[in-house]
């Protein structure tokens, strides 16, 4: 049945060139409105009419970053709660409401916000936001909720550490900022979730879930002024409280604690996972395009260089990937990927050579416009959805941004010169300031390794303390 | 990139199917569709709301197709489809998506392969060039060929080795099937991939990858007569091969007996506990109720499983329920990840207790109503994009033979009774019978 020789034939004619362009059309970008309710609640409104759909996302300028050290986890915790049982309903009947309405409602905490986002026909909004405004203002956090939820929540982390590149980023935030919040984890560890109580969550609530801590944001099939009236009459009567939110002041400034090449030995991973990190820099720095252009050159992307010499020269992983985790204090960058365990020296060296590459040497511009093309059609195809949308000015609002920064995207990518790429790359990338952690069977890759980097750490998998700043210690008091 | 099957726990939801007219409140993809000389079929749905553009060729051939021997190859061939071309080097089409702000992917499915970009529409024409052109010709070489196959090896060990219920999806598959090649696990295996030979590359090539075995979809921001123009120069000139087309013709036998099967594995910090059926194919009349009573049992922290498993018995850390319908036959599956301090025994219990449940008593119209929105709901998020819209078109093209369905399938949802739902409970759950999946810690 096989017959391969049509192929053949094909091979010896001259080679053509793709047909050239014509000439591009240009994006409709949202129109946002907005105004901020009397209680002070913010409210965004982006009609989008082309699907009867509607996103809407009521989320608090408070996430993670205010666990207290003893109680990692305790914000997504709090947020995942919010759903199981309120005032009026059971956690039953928020499910079975929400969802015969055709949507879920995702309540989740992360750096610096904690949200809950919903999806459903235009013509289901009104009741959706009737269920969101339930679960924010009257959660009740029962007891056999709290106690289940963390039951689950402790066995999912279990789960998570089994993954090679999971563990790497906890270890990472860790080296980068020891004991400071961003040093912790999101979910937090089975350790610390055992520590989290029903008041510690309810407590959580009351201090950081207050609507001048609050924006609401609702893209799609809606006009702005029906949407600016079901936000009234469902949020209209959320109480301010006197006197401000009152937050753990963060810090990720100052000096970063040394680098380090931390090996996790996991003798049965299949795989190991390679991640270079250092801190990067806020979300509302100056130097924001500088740094996602910078990036999107180095990993953000298929055709990025880490990609390019990882996976397609070498084949020696799936995929590599940069970003810089742009947050209210500074951010870590990471890049990392996977590959099979007798190579992760191989790959921890390829990294950093690259990072030194983009410090040292100039970009050309044929190289430098195809990946401001890679930013720029991304964003344009973010905002084709309403989900995305949210999304995207849900960014600006958080980190207090103007809305109009919306319209500015494509420009602030177009103004980075390949000079200013450089000059980014070495502040930010260049030189011996990264931590390198592995996560995978050390036996396979520690000789290259020691030849590779002079002081290699390695701790074995049931020795790693998450919980200790230092990775290695006992967990400080509650 | 290049992406297998995006498996969640279990399966991708994939879409409905029946007999009606659309509801008018829900939007039609409004498609044209028109076929080549050498055979290759041709839809576009026009669209301007943004300037871009989603271009689509699907391939009639999937990881069933797989030669003997050579698990995974379908998905490793794939690959090689993004190498050189009679006119491009290879990653030409990356320079022609990413490098303008698009991108671009494929999808091994058990019965077809889409490959597909999405790029601002000044570049549709280049897009169509390239498509056909890989259509036409593969000149991958040693060299490449070894490369990415070392790339799919990582993929495997990232994929399956990896991550802690990585080799899950393939137990269940494996176990559920007795002949039919769907049994076998569509990434391959460490040792089939190394058989793999740059010669099996080119053949497979020449069987499978013609304009009479692909459907192109093109959708979004384009002129509809340069559209036209572009497709018949581009795809009209590819020859159309004398050869027949080879086809799967496995028939799965129906099971005798239930049976259990227990799957040690590495890496498994809580074991899990999987029930599957065998369902009929997509095309189906069935399959509307039988997503139907999956999305009942599974979908939501308000469906069967959850609450009796997850909320009230405790039990199960994760629970999931799937009618995943393919061409030649399907699957129903129900799946529990057990909490820690239960076993898979008391899952598989609680699993088999809402089985019967859903065969003895009518489903409640307001938990019906529940489903179908969920699952409307779905349909529309899938519509919001051009790329979306194609997809939703060449899946019902491709899992039901009938282009028409992708505006069919809301009222066969909506038409959906209780009635319906206890009939193919019973049909297909009772009078069928499971194998039992334990899935646990220990091997290798």
């Amino acid at each position: 049945m096989i017959a391969g020789l049509m192929l053949a034939a094909h091979v010896a004619t001259a080679q053509v060139a793709p047909p050239p362009p014509a000439p591009p059309r240009h994006v409709t970008l949202p129109e946002p409105a907005a105004k901020t309710l009397a209680n002070g609640l913010r409210v965004i409104v982006v009609p989008k009419h082309d699907v009867p759909l509607a996103s809407a996302r009521l989320m608090v300028r408070s996430g993670s970053e205010q666990d207290p050290a003893a109680l990692a986890g305790l914000a997504s915790l709090t947020a995942s709660l919010l759903t199981q049982g309120t005032k009026r309903r059971t956690a039953e009947q928020i499910a079975r409401g929400v969802e015969a309405l055709g949507g879920t409602l995702n309540a989740t905490a992360g750096w610096d916000v904690s949200r809950v986002d919903v999806t459903v026909m235009s013509s289901k909004l009104e009741p959706a936001l009737e269920f969101v405004a339930d679960v924010v203002r009257n959660p009740t956090f029962r007891n056999d909720e709290v106690e289940r939820l963390r039951a689950q929540a402790i066995d999912a982390v279990m789960v998570s550490l089994q993954e090679p590149l999971t563990l790497a980023r906890l270890v990472a935030s860790r080296l980068v900022y020891g004991g400071l919040p961003y040093g912790q984890s999101v979910n937090g560890t089975p350790q610390s979730l055992k520590r989290i109580t029903r008041d510690r969550a309810a407590a959580f609530h009351e201090r950081h879930y207050r609507p001048e801590n609050a924006v609401l944001i609702i893209a799609g099939d809606v006009t702005p002024a029906s949407a600016f009236a079901m936000a009234g009459k469902h949020f209209g009567s959320w109480k301010r409280r006197s006197g401000g939110v009152v937050k753990i002041e963060l810090r990720s400034g100052g000096d970063p604690p040394e680098p380090r090449v931390v090996v996790v030995d996991m003798p049965d991973a299949g795989q190991a996972a390679v991640l270079v990190t250092r801190r990067g820099l806020r979300r509302v720095d100056p130097l924001y395009y500088a740094a996602i252009v910078t990036n999107s050159v180095l990993g953000g992307g298929y055709s990025a260089r880490l990609n390019q010499e990882i996976r397609i020269k070498r084949g020696l992983s799936y995929g590599a990937t940069s970003a810089f985790d742009l947050r209210r204090e500074e951010g870590p960058f990471a890049a990392w990927t996977q590959t099979k365990n007798e190579s992760a020296s191989e790959v921890a060296g390829l990294i950093v050579e690259e990072l030194n590459r983009l410090a040292e040497s100039e970009i050309g511009e044929e190289e430098l416009t195809p990946r401001k093309a890679v930013l720029t059609g991304g964003f344009a195809r973010s905002l084709e959805t309403t989900a995305g949308v949210v999304d995207r000015l849900a960014a600006l609002a958080l980190h207090g941004l103007p809305l109009d920064e919306i319209g500015k995207f494509g420009p602030g990518v177009q103004r980075v010169t390949s000079e200013a790429v450089r000059r980014f790359a070495r502040a930010h990338l260049g030189g011996s300031t990264a931590s390198i952690v592995i996560v995978g069977d050390a036996r396979q890759f520690l000789e290259p390794l020691r030849k590779r980097f002079e002081e290699v750490e390695v701790i074995a998998l049931e020795e790693l303390d998450l919980d200790s700043a230092k990775l290695r210690e006992a967990p400080p008091d509650p | 990139m290049n992406a297998i099957r995006a498996v969640s726990l279990l399966f991708i939801a994939t879409l409905l199917a029946a007999a009606q007219p659309p509801t008018p409140s829900f939007p039609a993809i409004d498609f044209e569709h028109r076929v080549l000389e050498n055979g290759l079929a041709v839809y576009s749905i026009e669209d301007h709301s943004t300037p871009t553009v989603a271009v689509q060729v699907w391939y009639r051939v999937g990881s069933k197709d797989d030669p003997e021997g050579r698990s995974g190859f379908a998905h490793l061939f794939e690959h090689m489809m993004f190498k050189s071309t009679r006119n491009m080097p290879s990653e030409m089409l990356d320079r022609l998506t990413e490098d303008v702000g698009g991108w671009n992917n494929a999808s091994t499915y058990d019965d077809y392969t889409p490959y597909y970009e999405v790029v601002p529409s000044n570049y549709l024409e280049s897009i169509l060039w390239a498509e056909a052109d890989r259509m036409g010709s593969l000149t991958v070489d040693e060299a490449n060929f070894l490369s990415e196959r070392d790339v799919v090896k990582e993929e495997f060990r990232y994929r399956v080795l990896a991550p802690p219920y990585g080799r899950l999806y393939y137990a269940i598959v494996k176990s559920a099937f007795e002949k039919h090649p769907y049994r076998r696990p569509g990434i391959g295996s460490i040792e089939e991939l190394d058989a793999a030979t740059i010669g099996e590359v080119r053949a497979f090539h020449a069987t499978h990858y013609r304009p009479d075995n692909a459907v192109l979809i093109v959708a979004g921001d384009f002129d509809p007569a340069r559209l036209r123009k572009w497709v018949d120069r581009y795809f009209g000139p590819i020859p159309r091969p004398e050869e027949e087309i080879p086809r799967v013709d496995v028939a799965e036998p129906p099971r005798e007996e239930e049976r259990r099967v227990v799957e040690r594995v590495p890496n498994v910090p809580l074991p899990a506990v999987a029930m599957t059926w065998l369902a009929p194919p997509a095309a189906h009349p069935d399959a509307p109720a039988l997503k139907i009573a999956a999305a009942i049992l599974g979908r939501g922290e308000s469906s069967r499983l959850f609450q009796s498993l997850v909320y009230r018995q405790k039990i199960a850390q994760e629970v999931d329920a799937a009618a995943e319908l393919m061409q030649d036959l399907g699957l129903f599956a129900v799946l529990a990840i057990i909490g820690s301090g239960h076993t898979p025994e008391e899952g598989e219990k609680a699993l088999r207790t809402e089985i019967t449940r859903l065969q003895e008593k009518l489903v409640p119209g307001e938990e019906l109503e529940k489903a179908k929105n969920l699952l409307i709901t779905d349909m529309l998020r899938e519509r919001e994009t051009g790329h979306g819209k194609a997809f939703a078109l060449g899946t019902a093209i491709m899992l039901e033979g009938d282009p028409s369905k992708v505006n069919r399938s809301l009222a066969a949802l909506q038409a959906v009774t209780a009635a319906d739902v206890q009939r193919v409970a019973r049909k297909w759950l009772r009078d069928a019978k499971p194998v039992v999946l334990s899935y646990v810690a220990g091997g290798e």
